[in-house]
């Protein structure tokens, strides 16, 4: 059995075990009476906080049930928010409004030892979980909006006008074409695509530029880099930028995510340049390294986005995506990496689309995720979490009267934070044309903090929207078809092998047609496209952001000569990266000198020479 | 009946997005088109080279990641650059491209752009409707590449109309009938790898014979009238060379993993001065013969996957009695030693000079495979 099969039995083993409990609190007085104290005093301690309107609600709000059993299928089978398994919220208060002093009571005050649920051994299991610790730091807005355009000066320009208003500079980097294929601005038939649909990056001085004006070691800024075939090389120059403006004791410091997904790549989104055994080596010696050297650093975002975005169905994409970061942990395990160093350093990202499952889906997933990592792995509460960036689908705006997509973001912004997750990216209502200009990217930021700020919906109270009967018949629903995709998985010899069997792959490209065949048959209503449609073919004037000639012609002219400066080191710095690699070695820091003198491009093709370029799967 | 219309799909390079077009696929196939499919991330150079090679009437382009503009213009340009500016080029992407954009596209000659919203039947009608009938009279060849790509075309469509060619084909410029081409036929059943395994001989007849010309014959399976999607090049990456010169086929309703103009096709290839002519037919059964009333493939590789089933199965496999080389891919599976130990039995029996080797053609720079590529070109390198 592969650890998938593991993570199947940990949860079914779960559940029954939650089933016990209940059965025990109604049977066992004691336990009962425990369980009651427990869930009053919990009341009790919850502050209560007053609406503008000066509506008293409870930050926290809870089911009304005084049955033992029942409380302890709610403490048990959801958790508090921030306790394990995390149904409800992987932390205490999320998005709430910071706590008032004049309403602060208990809450917060306690000196409990703050003993989380996950932290029990199976043989004390059947204790009463207790409150885990408040967040100590200022909650970080959840914004986090996705931005790349032209040259990295151009980009860096976009980062300085989205975060001038924010306490936290979060930002979030999209690559163009020929970076997430590992390939230089100045290599045949791309010119076209520098800096389209993303920033053109070929050399550290690039990265350079790109964060230029950032303080990249301040615990207020992370960098968020999406991308993953040349993950590593890319990691090496954000790295190296980092060191030439900060010194090297900069490293430590260092905040951030990269999403270097590579299973997703060859499941959904066809960015993979290396061979799969090839991609997973490269990623993990780049995990071996950062885990240890940049503690505070997310190597690797497990993401279902492109899953879903390539036409997966949500409970695929949710089950594919857990499936992944369950091998990943595997692998880096066999590397012999401490499932404790590398388990909380992983983060995830999810679609949000507006199919009924998106009700719960990143609530199951969460779930599944901590039972899975403390279960079958053997993970301590941080590794338990499921840290989850979430964006609103791209999938489903539309060209065809595209105003429509501000409501179609705006709701699925809604479900998003409903499933509480920790960060959001809205997309643009122009997404379906370009790159987003500032107009449309303005209105999504401010959809988000329409959302969370102007609104009372969840500033007040944690568990506004959870729990309705709907939500809960969604994720037992959910929760069956992701343990169904995962067995099925596990029958086909675990991830690794049912990704060689593209097993993934055309389950993925069935549900996309099946889509597409639903929009085209009506079955499945698209308003403006399908259904109410306003019969003239509207010309949206939309403003393309898209890069004029003479920037492409810069970016050529400035790879070519640093290609020229560094010529004999170049060789030099690729020669050892070759070496290191051949030996079997963790090749990450001879990448991090390579990448002092050689471009992307150079580096890619080099290791090709070595390992092999990737056999697309049709 | 008229011959199927044939038309090349792609994506162009850096762009990964290929679910628009593997759906627009599915539908022309199911018209009756013959689709070979280049796949994404495809350079200009790849896209021209192949349509050239495959005769098609069109290329077909859905981009979704920008610079749509230049790379359709690029199409354009090297298609006319090479002489073949008869064959169109269409495409689409989705919302990416807006309505000015097309305008400045057909400018560059780009004859139809599709925006979002356009129903999968509009699109099978307009290439029915633009690329259905036959060419009128096409202009002279510029290269030795058109001219035979057209002439495989030719014998296609003789083939095509359900008879035997009456009169014997003509070859335009006359070569020497010189046979000059190591012909080698890859069969074996679906799945085995045959595909990956001739594009990693490709490769390293690429590296280590830096003048040696290739052409591959490659086979897909369809029923008459009905279209195909012809896929092997979307998977072997390394045969996308100018030293490479491939054309895909569709069987047509021909059983026994060849179409009826594979004849006449290879021995027009076999006499091109290619240093290696390579022909892989589609996935076989266990009665197959494919080469055997041939008479012009000089050496066959016979490529098994370990799973084929009981002992006895091995028994029935005619090609194992055939086949100058046994080839047993995947040998990295669990079956893969007992299958090599059963199949050397089975082979003992004929008492020939057969060899048997193991490969792992996914792998890069697999042993077995340099065993292979060694044995195939022992009587080449220059």
């Amino acid at each position: 059995m592969s650890k998938l099969g593991r993570v199947v039995e940990a949860v079914e083993k779960y559940n029954r075990f939650v089933l016990d409990q209940v059965k025990r609190a109604r049977t066992d007085e004691k336990f009962g009476r425990e369980l009651i104290t427990r869930w009053s005093e919990t009341k009790a301690k919850t502050p209560v906080t007053h609406t503008p309107t000066g509506l008293p609600l409870p930050r926290l709000a809870l089911p009304e049930i005084d049955e033992p059993g029942e409380i302890a299928r709610y403490l048990f089978g959801e958790g508090l928010p921030g306790e394990f398994p995390f149904l409800n919220g992987a932390y205490r208060e999320m998005y709430l409004e910071p706590v008032r002093e004049n309403e602060l009571g208990s809450y917060g005050r306690n000196g409990d030892k703050n003993e989380v649920a996950a932290e029990m051994s199976p043989a004390n299991r059947s204790k009463v979980p207790t409150r885990p610790p408040r967040q100590s730091r200022p909650p970080e807005e959840p914004t986090r909006l996705f931005s790349g355009l032209m040259l990295a000066e151009d980009t860096n320009e976009r980062f300085h006008y989205l975060t001038q208003h924010q306490r936290t500079h979060r930002l979030s980097t999209a690559f163009d074409g020929p970076t997430l294929y590992g390939i230089d601005s100045d290599a045949d038939g791309v010119f076209g695509k520098i800096g389209e649909g993303g920033v053109a990056i070929d050399t550290v001085e690039d990265m350079v530029r790109l964060y230029d004006g950032f303080d990249l070691g301040s615990p207020n800024f992370s960098a968020s880099m999406t991308i993953s075939g040349p993950a590593p090389i890319i990691m090496a120059m954000y790295i190296a930028a980092a060191k030439s403006r900060f010194g090297s004791k900069v490293v430590p410091k260092l905040r951030g995510t990269i999403q270097a997904d590579i299973f997703k790549e060859v499941q959904a989104q066809n960015e993979t340049i290396f061979p799969i055994e090839a991609s997973l080596r490269f990623l993990t010696d780049m995990v071996e390294f950062t885990t240890r050297k940049l503690p505070r650093w997310y190597p690797i975002s497990i993401s279902g986005y492109h899953i879903g975005e390539a036409g997966s169905t949500p409970v695929q994409q949710a089950a594919y995506t857990l499936s992944n970061g369950f091998a990943y942990a595997e692998m880096f395990a066999g590397r012999g990496i401490p499932v404790d160093q590398f388990g909380p350093r992983l983060s995830f990202f999810l679609d949000c689309g507006l199919d009924a499952e998106y009700i719960a889906l990143a609530r199951v997933s969460r779930r599944i995720w901590a039972i899975g990592m403390r279960d079958a792995y053997g993970a301590g509460p941080r590794g338990q979490l499921f840290k989850l960036h979430t964006q609103t689908s791209g999938r489903s705006l539309i060209a065809a009267e595209f105003k429509n997509n501000l409501t179609r973001t705006a709701a699925e912004l809604m479900l998003a934070y409903m499933n509480a997750t920790n960060s959001c990216h809205s997309n643009s209502a122009d997404e379906p044309f370009t790159t987003p200009s500032e107009e449309w990217i303005r209105l999504a930021a401010h959809g988000q903090a329409i959302l969370l700020e102007e609104s009372g919906i969840f500033k007040h109270t944690m568990n506004m929207l959870s729990g309705s009967p709907g939500m809960k018949a969604v994720e037992r629903a959910v929760e069956a078809g992701i343990l169904d995709e995962f067995r099925e998985i596990e029958r086909l010899g675990g991830v690794l092998a049912a990704v060689e069997d593209r097993f993934q792959r055309s389950q993925i490209q069935n549900a996309a047609h099946r889509y597409e065949q639903q929009i085209y048959d009506g079955t499945r209503p698209i308003i403006g496209l399908n259904r109410y449609r306003n019969g003239t073919d509207d010309i949206p004037e939309v403003k393309l952001a898209r890069t004029p000639r003479a920037k492409q012609q810069l970016q050529v002219d400035r790879l070519k000569k640093f290609k020229k400066k560094n010529v004999e080191k170049a060789k030099h710095a690729l020669d050892k990266l070759v070496d290191v690699v051949e030996r079997g070695e963790n090749c990450f820091p001879a990448l991090l000198d390579a990448v002092e003198v050689s471009s992307l491009g150079q580096i890619t093709g080099r290791l090709q020479e070595v390992v092999g370029r990737f056999r697309p799967m049709v | 009946m008229a011959a199927p219309i044939r038309i090349l799909t792609a994506v162009p390079i850096c762009d990964g997005h290929d679910s628009a077009i593997n759906t627009i696929n599915l539908e022309f196939i199911r018209h009756g088109i013959e689709v070979i499919y280049l796949g994404y991330h495809r350079s200009v150079g790849d896209i021209v080279r192949a349509a050239i090679q495959e005769d098609v009437r069109a290329i077909g382009i859905s981009s979704y990641n920008g610079g749509h503009i230049e790379f359709f213009a690029e199409v354009v340009d090297l298609l006319r650059k090479r002489g073949a500016s008869d064959i169109k080029v269409f495409g689409g992407g989705g919302g990416t491209i807006t309505h000015e954009d097309a305008i400045a596209m057909r400018r560059k000659g780009v004859e139809q752009i599709f925006f979002a919203g356009t129903s999968l039947t509009e699109m099978t009608d307009y290439v029915r409707d633009n690329y259905g009938k036959a060419r009128k009279k096409r202009s002279l060849s510029k290269s030795r590449e058109i001219e035979l790509a057209r002439e495989l075309t030719e014998i296609e469509g003789t083939y095509g109309k359900g008879k035997r060619p009456a009169r014997k084909r003509k070859i335009a410029n006359p070569q020497p009938p010189i046979r000059n081409s190591k012909v080698i036929g890859f069969t074996g059943p679906g799945g085995a790898g045959k595909t990956t395994l001739i594009d990693e001989l490709v490769l390293r007849i690429l590296l280590r014979q830096p003048t040696a010309r290739i052409a591959i014959l490659s086979h897909d399976p369809s029923v008459v009238g009905e279209g195909a999607l012809l896929g092997d090049r979307a998977t072997m990456i390394n045969s996308q060379n100018d030293r490479v010169f491939m054309r895909s086929m569709a069987t047509r309703g021909q059983a026994g993993g060849l179409s009826p103009a594979t004849h006449d096709c290879l021995a027009l290839l076999a006499q091109s001065n290619f240093d290696y002519v390579i022909i892989e037919t589609v996935g076989t059964g266990q009665e197959a013969m494919p080469f055997q009333k041939n008479g012009i493939v000089d050496l066959t590789v016979l490529v098994m996957n370990p799973d084929y089933g009981s002992q006895l199965q091995l028994q029935k496999i005619v090609m194992l009695d055939l086949a100058d080389v046994v080839v047993v891919n995947k040998s990295d599976l669990q079956r893969a030693r007992t299958a090599h130990s059963e199949i050397e039995q089975r082979l003992e029996q004929n008492r020939r000079a057969q060899r048997l080797i193991d490969t792992v053609a996914k792998r890069h720079r697999d042993p077995g495979v340099d065993r292979l590529f060694d044995l195939i070109s022992a009587d080449r390198t220059r």
